[in-house]
């Protein structure tokens, strides 16, 4: 049965893609503040989670608990403090993007010295819901479908609360028009603020699920960050179910050239993805098309 | 500057010039090495803002060129002359970017951060995947007669070049293309620059400079592998140094290279566990306090604007139509924004397009200047088919426009915002210099401000010098007149005027009535998507279609 060993396997590591993918779609897709030290803060939470484990035996889904509020702070803070600070120096959408590319990319420096100092820059683990499951003659660990399971709720939570909620429309139109939203009498610097922060709550979420069935270390941040930049902007900058669906499939597509070509080209087939939804469709798979 | 002080400053320069020459003779290991790392970070910070610098694509694929010439050094170093060895790294790094460029350029703000970010990874990938299946082990042994001092030298002599090539490329037409591209990519190429071409190219050319850096640099290191070629730090190092000296102009990059490279020697010699926190608070504090780096602070130096050639209209040679559209339709997904369209202009003549909002006119300039191509139907313009051609290319043939959400580049000054279209003109007439043609808009004394700077309405004037510097056959004015006050109206009417008894072939787009009437010899009206009438002024305007088509039916 080699299509369901590509393909259940694809859509569980599919699944963690959007999980990963999902506080991203808050910060940049709608936030619009690309933020690069994203892979950082979600392997910093995965170390948060690994120190409550393997320290006071906390669970990682209890220690969510913890870390979701902690990450939101931080990043309100982070918004607060710099970011803000960048959207108010120039008008210019471009300009701003650069800016705040820039800025994160120091952040992304500081998180990771920091854990460097903290952790090294050795590999950690830790074994929680490690079962083997057998479905369909293909053997599935509980705690990725866990992870699976969780990425479909916040998803489906996060996309009605964007589309069913007066501040979750206020927060789309920001991410429209951020100048038309403010003429409507929307508090864009707070709202903005708000979901980043929200975001950085998602983040965390997505490292702690991780960190249960994911060997990480203190460097690897970066292919987090692309792995999500890649789900988001296939799935269409904004676009929640989108970034869903294009985990998915990213998810299936690198399961499928690992077991069919080359496990070594996996990253070379995520990128030859990417670049053909951008060249065919820049607004993503389920993008709208720009204005 | 007097004779004595220029005198002294030549002293000071010679001085400086021969010190950096002669530094191996006198230096020790220790400082030989931090002289080499001050250098190859030179020319990378350099390459690097020669091309994100004006286009501000901000590019993180440094080390994949880096990476790929110190790899092609290693394949090569032992078996072929040094010489050919540099060549070898230079075609690599070339045809690297010839094909990523052309695949990405088109890419631009976070895609194309994302796209260069992840290059440099998929590039690493795939050597490391060649060196473990192909080649069978991981590192290269690298064993040549290169010391420490003819390496310094060697790069001494590429940064000499990576400056003159910088130069003369600000000094060239190119450069201003570049800076307007930058500004604004859509109006750059209805000014007739080719942003694909241009982008490519100096592109490209960085991308050569950091392969070679790669390959001089690779005997530093005896022993070579893909994480200490295509490390990604230096990338980002790189982006640092030239944004704290300030990536707008020449000579800002080194003037950030040297107190980092300075800083990051000491901070790994003393703080070695800390040095990314240290590297990532330098980071935000160089974006947050200095956002045009150390250079920003002693003021822009701005580049000199080559002066364009003589501007006039280029006189229709013969009685046909200048402009002859047949049957043209533009359809998005279903909705026909033109439907099957004819018209002709004869030289000289001014055609006015009106009809309700919505009804497809902006879609038709769109058509005719090459921003849309149309789905169907001919464009001829002085026996030329214009359809499959893009917007520079149209722009060269002589056929200009402006915007209705008018498109100026902000960050050029007014007078290089006119120079920008002059600079791929292909044609010879000669009445009048860009000078005269800032007069004829009446933006004479401004022309040193950027252009951002302006008020809506003189950006409007600007657009209107800047289509005319194209020596235009055919000027397509959108809505040049809408937002004017009733005097500015009257300065804007009777400026096409004169631009009509100068020889200008022009289309408008026009809401103005009173300016139909005033200048138009013949009008069309449009209606979702179809031409309804066509005539003088007087005529269509009291056809009943059109009135119904404005107002709506006398029952509705």
């Amino acid at each position: 049965m080699l299509l369901v060993d590509i393909v259940l396997p694809g859509l569980v590591l599919g699944g963690m893609y959007a999980l990963i993918a999902l506080g991203l779609t808050l910060q940049y897709g709608v936030a619009r503040i690309m933020n690069l030290s994203y892979g950082e803060s979600l392997v910093a939470a995965a170390f948060g989670a690994f120190s409550l484990y393997s320290g006071l035996g906390l669970s990682p889904l209890a220690a969510l608990l913890l870390a979701v509020p902690v990450a939101m702070v931080v990043n309100w803070l982070l918004y607060r403090f710099l970011l803000e600070r960048l959207m108010r120096r120039s008008k210019d959408r471009g300009a701003q993007e650069i800016d705040s590319i820039l800025v994160t990319f120091g952040v992304l420096f500081v998180i990771q010295g920091a854990m460097l100092v903290a952790f090294g820059g050795q590999y950690y683990s830790y074994s929680y819901l490690s079962i083997p499951l057998t479905i369909m003659g293909s053997t599935l660990a509980v705690n990725r479908l866990v992870a699976l399971l969780f990425a479909a709720l916040v998803g489906g939570a996060v996309y009605l609360a964007l589309t069913r909620t007066r501040i979750g429309t206020a927060v789309r139109a920001i991410a429209v028009d951020a100048n038309a939203a403010r003429l409507v009498g929307i508090d864009v610097a707070a709202l903005s603020g708000l979901a980043f922060a929200f975001g950085g709550g998602l983040v965390a979420v997505g490292g702690v699920l991780v960190s249960m069935f994911l060997t990480f270390n203190a460097a690897m941040g970066v292919i987090f960050t692309m792995k999500a930049l890649v789900v988001v902007i296939m799935g269409g900058v904004g676009n929640v179910m989108g970034a869903l669906v294009a985990g998915l499939l990213l998810g299936v597509v690198e399961t499928a050239v690992a077991r069919l070509v080359d496990p070594g080209l996996t990253l070379a087939a995520t990128y030859a993805l990417f670049l053909g939804v951008l060249l065919i469709r820049p607004t993503g798979l389920f993008g709208r098309a720009a204005s | 500057m007097t004779g004595p002080k220029r005198a002294l400053l030549w002293c000071a320069g010679l001085a400086l010039a021969a010190a950096t020459v002669t530094y191996p003779l006198y230096a020790n290991g220790y400082y030989l090495a931090l002289g080499i790392s001050v250098l190859y970070f030179t020319i990378l910070a350099t390459a690097w803002a020669m091309f994100s610098g004006p286009t501000r694509y901000i590019s993180l694929a440094t080390v994949a060129f880096f990476g790929l010439g110190a790899y092609t050094a290693a394949v090569l170093g032992e078996t072929m002359p040094w010489p050919v060895v540099l060549l070898a790294a230079a075609g690599v790094g070339a045809f690297t970017a010839a094909i990523t460029g052309l695949s990405t350029l088109r890419l631009s703000g976070i895609y194309f951060v994302i796209f260069s970010f992840g290059l440099a990874e998929l590039i690493r990938q795939l050597v490391i995947w060649y060196e473990v299946n192909i080649h069978k082990s991981v590192g290269r042994y690298l064993f040549s007669a290169v010391t420490q001092d003819i390496l310094y030298w060697q790069l001494l002599g590429l940064t000499a070049i990576v400056f003159l090539v910088g130069w003369l490329l600000g000094r060239s037409r190119y450069g201003l293309a570049l800076r307007a591209i930058g500004a604004d990519e859509t109006a750059a190429s209805h000014s007739g620059i080719d942003a694909t071409r241009v982008k490519l190219g100096v592109f490209i050319l960085s991308a050569t400079f950091m392969a070679v850096t790669g390959a001089v640099m690779a005997p530093r290191w005896t022993y070579i592998d893909p994480a200490i070629a295509f490390n990604p730090t230096i990338s980002f190092q790189v982006v640092i140094m030239a944004l704290l000296g300030g990536a707008g102009s020449l000579f800002g990059p080194v003037l950030g290279v040297i107190p980092l490279v300075l800083l990051f020697e000491v901070l790994s010699a003393t703080l070695p566990n800390h040095f990314s926190i240290v590297l990532g608070l330098i980071f935000v504090l160089i974006v947050m306090v200095l956002p045009n780096g150390v250079i920003g602070l002693f003021g822009t130096g701005r580049w000199r604007v080559p002066t364009g050639g003589p501007v006039a209209a280029r006189a229709g040679t013969s009685d046909a139509p200048l402009l002859a559209v047949e049957g043209v339709s533009k359809s998005f997904s279903g909705l026909r924004a033109v439907d099957d369209v004819s018209f002709k202009v004869a030289p000289g003549e001014i055609v006015g397009i009106i009809g309700p909002n919505g009804s497809g006119k902006t879609t038709l300039l769109n058509t005719l200047s090459g921003a849309l191509k149309p789905s169907s139907g001919t464009i001829r313009f002085g026996g030329i088919v214009l359809n499959g051609l893009r917007a520079h290319q149209i722009a060269r043939l002589g056929l200009a426009r402006t915007f209705q959400l008018v498109r100026v580049m902000p960050d050029l000054t007014v007078a290089e915002n006119v120079a920008a279209a002059q600079l791929f003109s292909t044609s010879n007439g000669s009445s009048a210099t860009a000078s005269e043609l800032l007069d004829l808009v009446g933006l004479g004394t401004v022309h040193a401000a950027p252009a951002g700077d302006l008020t809506y309405i003189d950006q409007k004037r600007l657009e209107l010098a800047r289509a005319l510097a194209l020596q235009p056959r055919l000027v397509l004015l959108d809505e040049w007149l809408a937002g004017l006050n009733p005097s500015e109206l009257e300065t804007g009417i009777a400026l096409i005027a004169k631009l009509r008894d100068r020889g200008f072939t022009i289309i408008m787009v026009e809401h103005v009535m009173d300016a139909i009437r005033a200048l138009c010899g013949h009008c069309i009206v449009m209606n979702a998507g179809c031409v309804i009438a066509r005539g003088g002024p007087d005529e269509v305007l009291s056809d009943p279609k059109v009135v119904a088509a404005y107002l709506g039916d006398d029952d509705a």
